[in-house]
């Protein structure tokens, strides 16, 4: 466990030092929010039914979100650390070798805490209510940030298994239409039925309709049960991968 | 080849038999080496880029497992006991593994807390490890402004924060300046006589010469020359007498001193002749008599023992040194 705790404070330390390294994710986020907001909020009024007399920002604020957490960033830290030869050095202590990836994932816990902390402050900022008041908002943050670090075993096997700063970076594109492919713009039922049937089997969308529900319906059990089984789901399948693919590194 | 050493009855620091290692594509950059390397020796191995050196390093240090044969650091085997093997084995590797993001004294304190010197006992020994290599004044500063040397040092540094039985140096002074380079010797003859075994490539003859009880000479991933310095350059049974040129014909020098008694064989260098006699010091006379007598005139003689060099160069074919980088072969003429 310290080992880990030692390897976590040393990647979040990384993550204070290269400020460039995480603006940019944040940017991302805030400019599809505010653009987004502003091309269809006269499209979908307060009126709307599915948004529950807020303003649109309500229902775009947990696709900002995502956006804000799923990064590459850790898979890239890795990626250059081996390219630079300090992975080398690190897998010769005598320590185990999933203390390396638990490490890096400790940093994305923190920088998805922050940035998705960002991301609602923005969004509250700019007319969303949290109907699930401040618990809820706190528990917004909490599954973002669990999500960022969940997504963040996808950059880290491509970073093992590649090797190569490139594709570690490209895996980032991924998400893309992870992202899109979900009720991001409108609920399931305004899709049409090809669009409908890929989000529905797209797990992303149920973390944002949990997100959505927090925000716009308050406590919804069955909704956020869903949304924490997913980030759960996500997070054993690339983070088990991860460490399967680390433990059996040039070995 | 079987190659054993004197272990004074105690087991070998590191043992090697039969490794290999093929990469994909059927490249075998080590083939069946065997090694054996008592405590506290400080072991060469010496070979140009692409020998296996690296390879070598790296199965030994549980980084890359042996395609067949075994090994054991500290007695214990690097595939199966490869925890307890990085417990007692210090490395730094060619790449210099440091995270640049981190202050000299950040990376050692972490390295510390690795090793499981944790709180106060970590910050000491990063402290006294920062005085040792002369970095104190630098400690703050992250290591990505470092320059090569002083990389060089705190990666070195690093890998002694737990006093380690065996230390590995993949070509420590690869890249650095000459003064760098004598820092680097004196550290590593320093941790030898607290007792650890120091492991080190390199491609520098010198290095070779002046740091190690016994060097092995690898190329082509096999070890083919394997001893002490003195009695590897003992061995080669000549000793080397030099011709300065000073614009002479090399081809009209070397046919004037072909039948010179005890004469083995000439080598052609950059505007020099390198003559490998029985005895140097008693050829000399015979030597300018017969320059004399063909009317040729050279800048200088000089008579020296064999050096690791004509060592590598007898058993590979090839030097290692000066015209390697140039990829220039030495013109050798049997005598």
């Amino acid at each position: 466990m310290t080992e880990v705790l030692l390897l976590g404070r040393r990647a979040v330390r990384e993550v204070v030092r290269y400020p460039e390294a995480t603006i940019p994710t944040l940017f991302i986020p805030l400019f599809f929010l505010v653009v987004n907001i502003g091309q269809v909020s006269k499209t979908f009024p307060s009126t709307t039914p599915f948004l529950r007399g807020q303003g649109y920002v309500a229902f775009q604020l947990p696709v900002s979100l995502m956006f804000a957490v799923a990064t590459a960033t850790s898979g890239l830290a890795l990626v250059t650390e081996i390219d630079l030869g300090y992975f080398d050095k690190l897998l010769v202590a005598p320590i185990r070798r999933s203390s390396l990836i638990l490490g890096r994932l400790t940093a994305d816990l923190t920088r998805g805490i922050a940035a998705s902390g960002l991301v609602l402050v923005v969004g509250i900022a700019l007319g969303a209510r949290i109907q699930s008041g401040v618990l809820g908002a706190l528990l917004i943050v909490l599954l973002s940030a669990c999500f960022g670090v969940a997504y963040a075993g996808f950059g880290i096997l491509v970073a093992l298994r590649t090797r190569n700063v490139q594709a570690t970076q490209s895996s980032f594109l991924l998400f893309f239409p992870l992202l899109f492919l979900t009720p991001n713009f409108v609920p399931f039922d305004r899709l049409s039925p090809l669009m409908e049937t890929l989000a529905r089997i797209n797990p992303i969308s149920y973390v944002i309709v949990g997100l959505r529900s927090l925000v716009i319906n308050g406590w919804d059990a069955g909704e956020i049960a869903v949304c924490v089984g997913v980030i759960i789901g996500l997070g054993i399948i690339l983070t088990g991968l991860s460490l399967r693919t680390i433990a059996t590194y040039d070995r | 080849m079987q190659t054993l050493s004197s272990t004074n009855g105690r087991p070998p620091a590191i043992q090697a038999r039969a490794l290999r290692r093929t990469f994909k594509g059927g490249i075998e950059a080590v083939r069946d080496i065997d090694l054996t390397i008592a405590q506290g020796e400080v072991f060469g191995f010496l070979g140009p880029n692409g020998a296996g050196k690296t390879t070598t390093v790296r199965m030994l240090c549980t980084l890359l497992p042996p395609t067949a044969g075994a090994a054991t650091v500290a007695g214990l085997d690097v595939v199966s006991d490869g925890a307890e093997v990085r417990r007692r084995i210090g490395v730094a590797l060619q790449e210099i593994g440091l995270d640049p993001a981190q202050s000299g004294r950040e990376l050692l304190e972490l390295q510390c807390g690795l090793y499981g010197i944790t709180g106060r006992r970590g910050r000491d020994r990063a402290q006294e490890l920062l005085e040792l290599v002369g970095l104190t004044e630098a400690a703050e500063r992250r290591t990505k402004t470092y320059s090569g040397g002083m990389k060089r040092r705190l990666d070195l540094a690093s890998a002694l924060v737990h006093s380690p039985e065996v230390l590995f140096l993949d070509e420590p002074t690869t890249g650095l300046d000459p003064a760098s380079r004598v820092t680097i010797w004196d550290e590593v003859r320093r941790i030898n006589s607290g007792g650890a075994t120091v492991f080190l490539t390199t491609q520098y003859l010198e290095e070779a010469d002046k740091l190690c009880d016994r060097v092995a000479i690898i190329d082509g991933g096999r070890i083919v020359a394997e001893g002490t310095p003195a009695k590897l350059k003992a061995g080669m049974g000549h000793d080397v007498v030099s011709l300065s040129l000073d614009g002479a014909d090399p081809g009209v020098t070397e046919s004037a001193l072909a039948e010179l008694p005890g004469l083995q064989r000439v080598v052609r260098q950059p505007e020099a002749l390198a003559l490998y006699v029985q005895d140097g010091a008693g050829s000399v006379a015979e030597i300018v008599r017969r320059l004399d007598r063909a009317q040729i005139q050279v800048d200088a003689i000089t008579v020296s023992r064999p050096s690791l060099d004509d060592v590598f160069l007898k058993a590979t074919g090839r030097r290692l040194e000066g015209k390697q980088a140039a990829d220039e072969q030495p013109e050798e003429v049997s005598a």
